[in-house]
C-alpha cells in the first residue's frame, strides 16, 4: 500500500533535484513522525487497572510456509487466541514475527536497540537463556508462577521447570517435550533374508553383517553398496559413538562430559577413542560413505537410501517413515525393499545406551524490560489450562481429527482450509513441543498414528527403541560459563575430529587423534574441564 | 583564484554534493559509535552507552586466539589466489566476447555467462557436492568408469582450494565482465581501424589497443580488491569449505560469524571487523599510491 | 593469407571456449528447472540432472496461484526499480563533483567515502538509526541505508574522469552551467557506466534480503529473495525440525523450492539483456574525440 503511493511520486518526476528533494523531505517527515510514535509507546505505561485494555506482543517464529490467505500474524490459530484469551481479559494478543533461521540474531538485535521487544521471547539456544540471564535481562517469573499459573506449573512440573532456573532463579519458562526419545537404527530385512542373516544383536555382529553386505552386495548396485549410512549429522554418529562409552562413575559423569549448545558431548570421556578408531576401521575397509564429512544436511544419505543402496543406518526414530519419505521413495524404486527399525550397537554393559532429549524444549523468557509480565504468565496459563493446548494441536473436531480410543487421529484427506488452519501449531503451542495427551504412552501412541499406516508396526518399533536404554542428559547446578563461551567453535571441532580421523589412513590415526585433541582442550575444552570440575565439587559441599 | 570568485563559479558542484553528503553523515557515520563497542564488555540490555569500558582487553583476547591467527592465514591465502586467478578471469572473457563477431551468440552467451551470479550460494553448495563428491560425484563418476582413482575434491585440502578457486571463477567471471564490456565501449574505433591497414594481428591489436583502454578500470578494481584483502565473504568458503578442509576453509568471515553470532561475544567480533578496516584502509591507501607513482592511476 | 589463418584460428579457439563456458554456466540453471519439474520421488532418488523425471508442473501452478508470490513480486519490481533511480540519481550527484580534479576539498570528500567502505557501526546501532528515522518496517528501510555504494562511486568517478576535459571546457566556455554540462554532455556520454551502474544497484537490490531479515515484519513487504530464503532454509533446519517436534507437513517440497527460484531470478535476468542497446552509445565517444 504505501509502495503504490509513493510510485507516483517517484515515478511521476524526471529531474534529479525534483526526486531528492522527496527524499529529503521523507527523511524530515520520518523524523517527526518517529518522534510522535516515540510518546505515545512511553506514555502508555500508565496505570494498572484490570479494566485497562493492554497489548501483550509475542514472538512467534517464521518459516515463510504461511499458506495462501493467511499470515504469520493473522491466521485461524492468533484468532483463536484472540477469542478465548484475548478477548475475555481485554488483552490484545499482537504476534512479532522472527524469522526462523535468525532467531538469535534477531532477538540480541531487537534486545539491545531496546523497542520492540516482544513480552514473550523464546529460544531453543540454553547459551542465549544463559547470556540473557547472565546480562540481567530478565524477568524472575518464580513468584508470578506461583501467583498466576497453577495450572502451568502442574502441566510442566519440578524437573522441567528446573531447566529453567539460572543460579537459582526461574528466569525462563521451559516447554515440555511430549516425547524423549531420540534415535533408532534401520537395516534392509530383504538383504538379511537374501543372505540368509539373523538381525545382529551387537556390535560385533553388525560388523560381519556390514561385511557380508559390501562383499555379496544383496541389493545388486553394482559395487555402489553403502553397507552403513553415515552422515556428520548426530542422528548418524551419536548412536554408533555413545555405544563405545564405558561406563563411568556419579563424578566422571559431572565433570568430563561437555555440553556445546543444548546436547551432551562425549569428548573427554573414557571409550570416545575407541569409537572413532571403530569408525575408522569401517571408512578403510570401505564400509560406510566416503563421502560423509560433507553430507550436513543428510541429503545424500537420503538419496542412498532411497535409491537402495545403503544396508543399515541410524536416524530420529520415525524418519525414515514419512510419506513420500525415504522408505516410502525406496519401494518405489526397489519393489519388495524392507527397512526393519533394529537396535544394534551395544556398550560394554550389553546395553543398547543412546543418547535422549532432555525433558524440556525451548527457553520462554520475559524481559526485564516488558511490563506486561503479569499478562505474558496468565498468557501462558491459559494455554496449559483445559482444553486450549489440545485445540491449539489438533484443531476441529471431525474436521482435522477424530478420537479413536482417547487419541486424536488425523482425518484422512483433510479440505484444504481444514490443514492450512494447522499449518503454524507447532509454533504457536509453545509450551509444548509435541502433541501432548497426558501420558508419554498416548504421546507416543498419537505420534505413531500421524504417520502411514502401512509402516505403523515398523514407526512404534522404532518409537520404543529410541527410548530404551537411554543416557540422561546430565543437569549441573548452575550454567557453566566456558560452555556458553567456546560451545560454538568446540563443536565445530568436535565434528571435525571425527571427520579427520575417521578418514585418517590408519597408521596415522593416532596422530591426528593426538593432534586434535589438543586443539580441542587449548580451544576451551580445558576451560569447560576445569569449570565443570569446580561446580561438581561445589555441587558435592552443598550436599 | 580567490574564494568568492572560485565558489560563484563552482557552487554548483557544492549543491549537487549536499544530499550524497547528508547521506554519507547520517547513514553511514551516524551509526559509527558502534565501534566502541570493540573497547566495552557489552551487555545486550545495557545497551552500547550503558556497557562498560575495558580497554584493550577484547583486542588482548582476540590476538590470542589461536584460531585467529589460522583464519587469518587462510583469509590472505584465499584471497591471494583469487586475486592470481579470479581477478583475471573476467577480463579475458570480456575481451573474448568483444572479439567476438557473431552477434546472436556473443549476446546469448553474454546473458547466460552471468546468470551463475544470480544462484544462491546454499543452492551452488548442494551443485558443488553433486559435481565434485569422491564417492558419486559426476566428475569421479567419470573419472573411475575410465578406470583411475577418484579425485578428493573437496575432502583433500589441496584440491579443495583448485575446487573453491574454480567455483569462484564460474560463480564470479561472467558477472565480472560487465563493467569491462562498458569500459570497451568507450575505446576509440579508429584506431582498430588503423591497427588493421597495419596489418597487426589480433592478438596484438589486443595487447596495444585493447588493453591500455582497460587500463583505469583495471587499476580501480586492483586497488579496490587489493583493499579486501583481510575481508572474505561469507558465504563462499562456509558453503564449500566442510570438516575435512576446515584446516583451510576456515576464514575471518566464518571465524566472527561463530564467536559473534552464534556465541553472542559481539565485543570480540567487532574487534575483529575494528583490525580489519584498519588494515583494508591502509592496504587500500597503498595500493593506491604506488598506482599513481607508477601508471598515474588511482582512485583519489 | 598467414594473417587471415592466424585469425582463423583465433576465432574458431575463441568460439569454442565461449561455447563451453556458457555450457558450464547453463548447465546449474537447467540442472534447478528441472528439479522444478521433477516428482518428489525423482528429486529424492537423485535421478534428475538437466532433464524432468516424471514430467509434471504441479510446483509452478502451486507458485503462480499464490497470491503472496505474485504481490511479493510486485513489491520487488516497485522497490528495485525505486531503488535504483535513487541510487543512481545520488551516485551521479556525487560523482561528477568528485571527478573535477578542481574541485576544492575534492580529496576530502574522497576520503569520507573511502571510510565508509571499510568501517561501519555494526549491526545494532544501525538498526537503532533505521528505528529512529521511523523507518521500520517500510520500504525506505530498505531503499535509504544503501543510497550510495562506494565502490560504484569510485567506478563512476572513473569513467568520468575518462571523458575528454577538453568536451567539458568547450561547455564551460560557452558559458554553459555545470548542471547542463552533466545533464547536457556527461551523461549521454556516459550511458554505458550508468547502463553498468544501475544493473549493479538492481541486482543487489533484487538479491538482497538480510536487511529484509531485520527491518520489515509485514508480509505485505516481503521481497522474493526474503520468501525464497525461508523456502530453503526450512529445509536446512529440518535436523532441527524433530527437536522441535514440529509436524513433518510443513516442510516443502525440493521442486517447489527449484520452482521458486526460477520464479525469483528469470524477471531480474532479462534485465542485462534489455540494457544491452546501451552498450553502444559509447561509440560516439569517439567520433567526438578532441
Amino acid at each position: 500500500m504505501i509502495g503504490n503511493k509513493q510510485r507516483k511520486g517517484i515515478m511521476g518526476t524526471k529531474k534529479a533535484a525534483l526526486t531528492a528533494g522527496l527524499a529529503c523531505t521523507l527523511l524530515f517527515t520520518a523524523c517527526s513522525a518517529n518522534s510522535g510514535a516515540g510518546e505515545e509507546a512511553s506514555g502508555g505505561s500508565g496505570g494498572e487497572g484490570a479494566k485497562e485494555h493492554v497489548t501483550l506482543k509475542v514472538e512467534v517464529f517464521d518459516r515463510g510456509n504461511s499458506p495462501a490467505g493467511s499470515t504469520i500474524t493473522d491466521n485461524y490459530l492468533t484468532k483463536y487466541v484472540q477469542e478465548n484469551f484475548g478477548k475475555p481479559n481485554n488483552i490484545d494478543v499482537e504476534y512479532v514475527p522472527v524469522p526462523r533461521s535468525e532467531e538469535v540474531e534477531k532477538l540480541n538485535v531487537l534486545m539491545a536497540s531496546g523497542s520492540n521487544v516482544p513480552d514473550i521471547v523464546f529460544t531453543y539456544d540454553p547459551n542465549t537463556f544463559n547470556r540473557y540471564a547472565k546480562q540481567g535481562g530478565l524477568t524472575d517469573v518464580g513468584p508470578l508462577l506461583d501467583e498466576h499459573a497453577p495450572n502451568l506449573k502442574a502441566f510442566l512440573g519440578e524437573e522441567v521447570l528446573g531447566y529453567g532456573k539460572f543460579e537459582g532463579t526461574q528466569f525462563a519458562i521451559p516447554a515440555k517435550r511430549s516425547n524423549v526419545g531420540k534415535y533408532a537404527s534401520f537395516i534392509r530385512q530383504d538383504w538379511l533374508d537374501k543372505l540368509g542373516l539373523p538381525v545382529p544383536q551387537t556390535t560385533d555382529e553388525l560388523y560381519e553383517t556390514l561385511k557380508a553386505f559390501k562383499e555379496k552386495d544383496p541389493g545388486e548396485t553394482g559395487g555402489q553398496v553403502i553397507p552403513l549410512g553415515m552422515t556428520i549429522a548426530s542422528a548418524q554418529y551419536e548412536p554408533l559413538i555413545w555405544s563405545f562409552i564405558k561406563p563411568v562413575s556419579e563424578e566422571e559423569r559431572h565433570t568430563l562430559t561437555q555440553q556445546l549448545g543444548s546436547n551432551d558431548y562425549p569428548t573427554l570421556l573414557p571409550g570416545f577413542k575407541d569409537a572413532l578408531q571403530f569408525m575408522n576401521k569401517l571408512y578403510n575397509e570401505g564400509l560406510i560413505s566416503k563421502d560423509f564429512g560433507l553430507d550436513k544436511d543428510k541429503k545424500k544419505l537420503g538419496e542412498d537410501v532411497a535409491t537402495g543402496k545403503v544396508g543399515f543406518y541410524s536416524e530420529d526414530d520415525i524418519n525414515p517413515f514419512y510419506e513420500k519419505g525415504s522408505l516410502d521413495t525406496l519401494q518405489q524404486n526397489v519393489p519388495g525393499a524392507q527397512l526393519a527399525s533394529v537396535d544394534v550397537y551395544t556398550n560394554e554393559e550389553g546395553k543398547h545406551a543412546k543418547p535422549m532429549y532432555a525433558p524440556n524444549g525451548m527457553y520462554i523468557m520475559i524481559p526485564k524490560s516488558s511490563e506486561r509480565a503479569v499478562e505474558a504468565v496468565k498468557y501462558l496459563e491459559w494455554m496449559a489450562t483445559s482444553d486450549n493446548l489440545f485445540h491449539l494441536q489438533n484443531g476441529i473436531e471431525g474436521e482435522n481429527y477424530t478420537m479413536v480410543d482417547d487419541i486424536p487421529v488425523a482425518v484422512e484427506n483433510p479440505s484444504e482450509e481444514a490443514l492450512n488452519r494447522m499449518f503454524n501449531s507447532g509454533d504457536m503451542a509453545i509450551v509444548s513441543n509435541g502433541k501432548q495427551l497426558g501420558s508419554m504412552e498416548k504421546n507416543l501412541k498419537a505420534r505413531a498414528l500421524q504417520m502411514p499406516k502401512k509402516f505403523l508396526e515398523q514407526v512404534e518399533a522404532a518409537q520404543v527403541i529410541a527410548n530404551a536404554d537411554v543416557i540422561e542428559p546430565v543437569l549441573m547446578d548452575r550454567p557453566i560459563e566456558a560452555q556458553t563461551k567456546y560451545g560454538t567453535t568446540l563443536l565445530d571441532k568436535f565434528n571435525e575430529m571425527i571427520v579427520k580421523t575417521t578418514m585418517a589412513k590408519p597408521d596415522q590415526f593416532d596422530g591426528i587423534y593426538e593432534t586434535m585433541l589438543k586443539d580441542y582442550m587449548a580451544s576451551g575444552g580445558q576451560a569447560i574441564l576445569d569449570e565443570r570440575t569446580a561446580v561438581y565439587k561445589e555441587m558435592q559441599a552443598a550436599n | 583564484m580567490g574564494w568568492i570568485v572560485y565558489f560563484r563559479r563552482y557552487w554548483q558542484l557544492y549543491a549537487l554534493l549536499a544530499l550524497p553528503l547528508a547521506y554519507f553523515i547520517i547513514f553511514k557515520y551516524g551509526p559509527m559509535y558502534g565501534i566502541q563497542i570493540a573497547f566495552k564488555d557489552f551487555n545486550f540490555f545495557q545497551g552500547i552507552a550503558g556497557s562498560e569500558w575495558i580497554g584493550f582487553d577484547a583486542f588482548k583476547e582476540v590476538f590470542a586466539m589461536r584460531d585467529f591467527y589460522l583464519t587469518l592465514r587462510n583469509t590472505l591465502m584465499l584471497n591471494f589466489l583469487d586475486l592470481l586467478v579470479s581477478f583475471p578471469a573476467p577480463l579475458i572473457l570480456a575481451i573474448m566476447l568483444y572479439e567476438m563477431k557473431t552477434v546472436w551468440f556473443k549476446k546469448l552467451s553474454q546473458t547466460i555467462l552471468y546468470i551463475p551470479h544470480f544462484i544462491s550460494w546454499v543452492i551452488i553448495g548442494g551443485i558443488v557436492y553433486q559435481v565434485f563428491g569422491t564417492q558419486s560425484g559426476m566428475i569421479n563418476n567419470i573419472i573411475t568408469s575410465l578406470g583411475f582413482e577418484a579425485i578428493p575434491f573437496l575432502t583433500d585440502k589441496n584440491d579443495w582450494l583448485v575446487t573453491y578457486l574454480l567455483v569462484g571463477v564460474w560463480q564470479s567471471a561472467g558477472w565480472g565482465t560487465i563493467i569491462y564490456l562498458a569500459a570497451l565501449t568507450g575505446i576509440n574505433k579508429e584506431l582498430f581501424e588503423a591497427a588493421g591497414i597495419d596489418g597487426a594481428g589480433r592478438l596484438k591489436r589486443i595487447w596495444h589497443i585493447t588493453l591500455p583502454g582497460l587500463k583505469p578500470t583495471i587499476v580501480v578494481l586492483l586497488i579496490i580488491n587489493l583493499g579486501h584483502m583481510v575481508s572474505i565473504g561469507f558465504e563462499r568458503p562456509y558453503v564449500i569449505g566442510n570438516l575435512a578442509v576446515r584446516e583451510y576453509s576456515d576464514v575471518l568471515s566464518t571465524f566472527v560469524y561463530r564467536i559473534g553470532l552464534e556465541s553472542g561475544q559481539y565485543t570480540l567480533a567487532t574487534v575483529v571487523g575494528l583490525f580489519q578496516a584498519v588494515v583494508g584502509l591502509v592496504f587500500v591507501l597503498g595500493a593506491n599510491y604506488t598506482s599513481k607513482k607508477l601508471t598515474d592511476e588511482g582512485i583519489m | 593469407m598467414r594473417e587471415h589463418t592466424a585469425n582463423r584460428v583465433f576465432d574458431t579457439a575463441n568460439f569454442i571456449v565461449l561455447l563451453v563456458s556458457t555450457l558450464i554456466c547453463l548447465a546449474p540453471f537447467l540442472h534447478i528447472a528441472a528439479i522444478s519439474l521433477s516428482s518428489a520421488g525423482g528429486i529424492l532418488s537423485g535421478k534428475v540432472s538437466l532433464l524432468p523425471v516424471d514430467l509434471n508442473v504441479e510446483a509452478y501452478t502451486k507458485v503462480f496461484t499464490d497470491a503472496s508470490m505474485i504481490r511479493s513480486l510486485g513489491f520487488t519490481v516497485l522497490l528495485t526499480g525505486l531503488f535504483t533511480v535513487l541510487c543512481m540519481v545520488m551516485t551521479i550527484a556525487m560523482g561528477y563533483p568528485l571527478s573535477k580534479k578542481k574541485l576544492r576539498g575534492r580529496k576530502g570528500f574522497m576520503f569520507v567515502v573511502l571510510i565508509t567502505m571499510f568501517f561501519s557501526g555494526g549491526i545494532i546501532p544501525e538498526y537503532i538509526l533505521v528505528r529512529n528515522l521511523g523507518l521500520l518496517d517500510s520500504i525506505w528501510a530498505l531503499v535509504l541505508p544503501g543510497l550510495i555504494n562506494p565502490f560504484y562511486l569510485i567506478i563512476l568517478i572513473s569513467f568520468f574522469n575518462n571523458i575528454p576535459e577538453s568536451l567539458e571546457e568547450s561547455a564551460e566556455i560557452d558559458g554553459s552551467s555545470h548542471f547542463r554540462t552533466l545533464v547536457g554532455i556527461m551523461l549521454p556520454l556516459s550511458m554505458p557506466v550508468i547502463a553498468t551502474l544501475s544493473l549493479f544497484y538492481a541486482v543487489g537490490r533484487w538479491n538482497g534480503f538480510t536487511d529484509t531479515l531485520m527491518y520489515i515484519t509485514s508480509p505485505e513487504l516481503y521481497p522474493l529473495q526474503l520468501k525464497l530464503y525461508q523456502l530453503i532454509q526450512n529445509n536446512m533446519i529440518t535436523d532441527l525440525l524433530q527437536n522441535e517436534g514440529a509436524q513433518m507437513a510443513t516442510v516443502v517440497p525440493e521442486s517447489l523450492k527449484a520452482a521458486s527460484v526460477i520464479f525469483a531470478t528469470v524477471p531480474i535476468l532479462i534485465v542485462y539483456p534489455w540494457l544491452q542497446r546501451f552498450f553502444v552509445s559509447g561509440v560516439m565517444l569517439g567520433a567526438v574525440k578532441g
